[in-house]
């Protein structure tokens, strides 16, 4: 593609983008903030997974930090809203840091399943601690108040979901091409190598675990903005292994493949709401068919064509 | 009325004999998992669900089409034997094997795990929890004072027998030593002439009868539904606390998680048992990292 | 009857055309002019939806065949003051976030008149806020959703099977005036149902001066050992269960192998299929002693049952054919149909949002499905509060005297 096309390309989505509040009605705005919390929490799995090489199934608890600190603090403790997102942030990246620092001496499966239990403990966690999270019986989101403005509907949220989501996003760019987003991707191609070129490799590590869990903060920060009600069942390894699925799908390691796959299957899932009885077999089979054929995902995909076309 | 000690130990005895039967049950699971990841590079995310499969294969051909036990037993067997090594034909050979597209394979087994949950749904089957005909009788046998079934002894028996085959497979026979050597080194496997995508596709297909094995011995246990699969879970907890690597290890892990989950229960919490095979992954791993029956770890990448 | 709009695929393209086309030429009526949308002359559009999906589809899909055959034959008999009722059916996937997509679709997509719908408690209560917001009447189908009903509100209205907090009191409240009982074996889940059915089992056990050893399990335990063996050292005089299916199976046939002689009392929540119960619990003899709980106003195959039965196998005669159906939720959606319609006749010839949900807070009417009538009031957003029980020694089931209705009221 041409520069010419991107920025094109760049303008109508921006202008789809604003447009839609106006279009849209309040479902499609809903879905409109889903898909951009699932972009957000995509990209930060995709630091993890697609740019270090750490697999880390973990994300949803981080997510669920995010959302449980923002629903607590504002609906307890009356903090402000941005005030109690921020909180959740910084406490979704501590705890991330800390599991990074864990979980540093592992690797490959042995990384995966140890996340992945940590993931588990943690949903336990939230169906558990009912003196917190209020237990199976979900937790009431108040609404949010943004400069003084009160956020009632989907339609108030949506700027405040996508301003965030476009900040993040240039951040993420920005951190792609700094000297910490080379040693991420120095550490995901060869460890010894790293070590070889002077990259402190725990630190990499630990700062990219870091990153990733308060991305998936900021996630639960950006839900609790526009969503009313938070369940335990919403936490499980099934939503981690959603975000995993958009990254792969979208192509590892992309920052626009994790936001078109965050797109793509956000809206496979809608759409396949509308034939509930083979949904589980059409899902299944359009997973399996991508991988088949699409390895690269889908950004893989574009630059292939790309490079034909030019 | 009986001292508290006493209680505890009857809670300990039970706890431990009950724990040991259902942990033989995912100790075999962990078995399949384990042989997969060694040849493959991943994790199989259907295993589960081609263990419910099996399951429902199974009940579809005793119940509804009254087979006898000694020929529906093999027929299922073969059933997912075939049909494992087959996905591993047609998908996985094209997607490849190799850590490099690791998170691919788990995806596709994943959108496996999604196609057979949707297909045992679609049947109409799958809403009940459902049964096999009992083999074993529900007669009681008392062993100290902890009490058992002769279903349960049968079932750890068989799940042991099951496993001793599978180790004089490995260790003695010319096809099982090609799976372990491709396992080992999948390079140097190719060298000395071992096929490595014949070899591969019958450890799928190994792997497949493996699950649907142990689902026949569980059903009447832990009852069929669609979502049986879940307890595969169990089965990867078993295999990373024996190390992911090693079969004793995954045979050990399986029965550690079997007794934790009754301990757990029975001396902290019922709430607790869902959540002690994660905290059992997580204090094994943050011990030793590489698992309790793991190799050391190396660095594979140069 | 146009046939499931809901089933065609539209895309997100048609998805936001229509939306916006919705925006720009608001509905007008054909003679009369509505100030709600979803209603014109001739039809009234309701949004009907369960899980039709996944692991809950067994919950929710025949309460929504059920709700969609009263619909049906409301219509053939010409409707409700002259509207045929039109039906949008969603998917809601027994999740909060794609119920509340589902509602959101159907509210202001579809711009339906009124809800009906939900099998999952905890995945209803998500939509609180935004049916609360927008004063559209909301109707449960089949889920319990006492987090939504308490305390109570003026547009959401569920429990028509049976609240879970009836669920718990009435269960102590029959072992008590039943086997006299006083330590009381409660085996509950860890999730939202088992919390709630806990709530008033502890209030009645408080109320009756009677203790409750309680042992909360997951639904996916798949080792039973560790709850029965410590119910059995408490030596409760009787053991109530408000498990699932699976869980209760595997529980009783512990139990049996233990050697617990005590009643055992089965809620609702686990009764699905007692035929298939026996045989996955493998021996008759585990029933000596073993009640169960019904909210229905007969055994399922008796005569009062009779003619939903009838009706769903004359409608559906395909699905009536798959193993296992009818499934025992099957006749909730019928009475939650009915709580609907019933409320819609009362409410005139001109209903507005704000009548129907009017009517809903007082409505009390005889379902000829339920044990009890269903009514509403005052603080009381639960439709049906009331159970039988039945012996069931492993073949039939004997009725056994009394309605027992729960005693638990909602104080603000």
């Amino acid at each position: 593609m041409t520069r010419a096309s991107y920025i094109v390309a760049a303008v109508a989505a921006g202008a789809l983008l604003v447009l839609l509040p106006l279009l849209g009605s309040g479902y499609i705005v809903y879905l409109a903030n889903l898909m951009l919390v699932y972009i957000v929490l995509a990209l930060g799995l995709n630091i993890l997974i697609g740019e270090t090489g750490q697999f880390g199934l973990a994300h949803v608890a981080f997510y669920g930090i995010g959302i449980y600190t923002t629903a607590i603090l504002t609906g307890r403790f009356d903090v402000p809203f941005l005030i109690a997102a921020a909180a959740g942030v910084l406490l979704a990246g501590a705890i991330g840091l800390l599991l990074g620092y864990v979980s540093f001496r592992m690797r490959d499966i042995y990384l995966a399943l140890s996340t992945f239990a940590f993931g588990e403990a943690m949903q336990w966690v939230y169906r558990s601690w009912d003196a917190v999270t209020n237990g199976p019986n979900g937790m009431r989101i108040k609404p949010a108040e943004l400069f003084g403005f009160r956020i009632a509907t989907d339609h108030d949220a949506y700027p405040f979901v996508l301003a965030t989501t476009i900040i993040i996003i240039a951040a993420t760019v920005w951190l792609r091409r700094s000297r910490l987003g080379r040693a991420f991707r120095a550490v995901r191609e060869s460890e010894p190598a790293a070590l070889a070129m002077g990259v402190d490799v725990r630190r990499a590590k630990v700062i990219a675990f870091a990153l990733s869990a308060a991305y998936a903060g900021a996630a639960g920060g950006m839900f609790a903005s526009f969503s009313s009600f938070i369940h335990p069942d919403s936490l499980g390894f099934t939503e981690t292994i959603l975000v995993v699925t958009m990254i792969v799908v979208g192509g590892l390691g992309s920052i626009p493949g994790a936001i078109v796959g965050a797109l793509v299957l956000g809206a496979v899932q809608e759409l396949l709401r509308q034939a509930p009885s083979y949904q589980e077999i059409l899902y299944g089979v359009i997973l399996i068919l991508f991988m088949m054929y699409l390895p690269k995902g889908l950004a893989g995909a574009v630059g292939n064509l790309a490079r034909r076309a030019g | 009325m009986m001292g508290d000690w006493q209680v505890y130990w009857l809670f300990l005895q039970q706890g431990i004999a009950s724990g040991l039967v259902t942990g033989s049950i995912y100790a075999l699971l962990a078995i399949a998992i384990v042989i997969i990841f060694k040849t493959t590079d991943a994790p199989n995310f259907a295993a589960g669900e081609i263990f419910m499969a099996g399951a429902y294969i199974a009940l579809y051909l005793l119940i509804f089409s009254q087979i006898a036990y000694v020929i529906a037993v093999p027929v299922t067997l073969a059933i997912t034997f075939v049909f494992s090594a087959l996905f591993y034909r047609i998908v996985l050979r094209r997607i490849g094997v190799s850590p490099a597209v690791a998170v691919n394979v788990v995806i596709a087994t994943l959108g496996l795990s999604f196609v057979l949950k949707g297909i045992v749904r679609n049947t109409g089957f799958g809403d009940v929890p459902r049964s096999f005909p009992a083999v074993f009788g529900a007669d009681t046998v008392q062993i100290g004072d902890a009490v058992l079934t002769t279903q349960d002894v049968a079932v750890f028996a068989l799940a042991l027998l099951a496993m001793a085959i599978f180790f004089v497979f490995f260790n003695y026979t010319r096809t099982g030593r090609a799976m372990r050597a491709v396992g080992m080194n999948p390079r140097a496997a190719a060298l000395v002439g071992i096929d490595l995508h014949k070899t591969r596709m019958l450890i799928w297909g190994l792997s497949g009868l493996l699950s649907a094995l142990a689902a026949i011995l569980i059903a009447p246990k832990i009852l069929m539904t669609a979502d049986m699969g879940i307890v595969v879970i169990l089965g990867f907890a078993a295999a990373i606390v024996g190390g992911f690597t090693s079969l004793p290890g995954a045979v050990v892990g399986g029965l550690i998680i079997g007794i934790v989950e009754n301990l757990v229960g029975l001396f902290v919490s019922t709430r607790a048992i869902v959540v002690a095979p994660f905290i059992v992954i997580m204090l094994v791993l943050a011990i030793r990292p590489q698992g309790l029956f793991g190799g050391p770890v190396v660095i594979k990448k140069v | 009857m146009r046939r499931m709009k809901a089933f065609a695929l539209p895309g997100l393209i048609a998805g936001l055309a229509l939306s916006t086309a919705a925006a720009a030429f608001p509905i007008k009526a054909g003679q009369g002019t509505y100030q709600d949308p979803g209603i014109t002359d001739d039809t009234i559009k309701i949004g009907l939806f369960a899980p039709l999906s996944g692991p809950a589809r067994a919950y929710g899909e025949d309460p929504l065949n059920a709700a969609r055959m009263w619909y049906e034959m409301i219509n053939e008999m010409g409707g409700i003051w002259g509207r045929k009722i039109e039906l949008v059916i969603e998917d809601d996937r027994c999740t909060a976030n794609d119920l509340v997509a589902a509602v959101k679709k159907l509210v202001e997509q579809d711009q339906v008149f009124m809800l009906n719908g939900g099998s999952c408690s905890a995945a209803a209560v998500a939509a609180q806020e935004y049916v609360l917001r927008n004063k559209v009447p909301y109707v449960m189908l089949n889920a319990s959703g006492d987090g939504a009903l308490y305390p109570p509100t003026d547009y959401i209205f569920g429990g028509i099977s049976i609240s879970q907090r009836a669920v718990g009191g009435i269960a102590v409240d029959f072992v008590v005036k039943h086997f006299n009982a006083k330590k009381i074996g409660y085996i509950n889940h860890d999730d939202a149902y088992g919390a709630w059915n806990l709530e008033t089992a502890e209030y009645m056990a408080k109320e009756h001066g009677v203790s409750l050893s309680v042992e909360s399990i997951n639904p996916n335990i798949t080792d039973v050992t560790a709850p029965m063996l410590k119910i059995r050292a408490a030596n409760p005089d009787v053991l109530i269960l408000t498990t699932y299916a699976r869980p209760a199976a595997l529980i009783l046939k512990r139990a049996h192998e233990l050697g617990f002689k005590g009643p055992i009392v089965l809620t609702v929540t686990g009764t699905a299929n007692l035929k298939q119960l026996v045989e996955n619990v493998g021996t008759k003899d585990a029933f000596a002693n073993f009640y169960v709980q019904d909210v229905i106003n007969d055994s399922p195959d008796g005569p009062k049952q009779r003619w939903i039965i009838d009706m769903y196998k004359k409608r559906y005669p395909d699905l009536a054919a798959k193993p296992d159906h009818p499934t025992p939720y099957m006749p909730y959606g019928v009475a939650s149909a009915q709580t609907v319609t019933h409320a819609l006749m009362l409410a005139g010839p001109n209903p507005t949002r704000e009548s129907v949900a009017r009517i809903l807070r007082t409505l009390t009417f005889e379902s000829g499905v339920m044990a009890g009538m269903i009514s509403f009031g005052e603080n009381d957003r639960a439709g049906q509060e009331s159970s039988i029980f039945l012996k069931f020694d492993g073949e039939t089931q004997v009725l056994q005297p009394g309605v027992y209705t729960s005693r638990w009221t909602y104080k603000p």
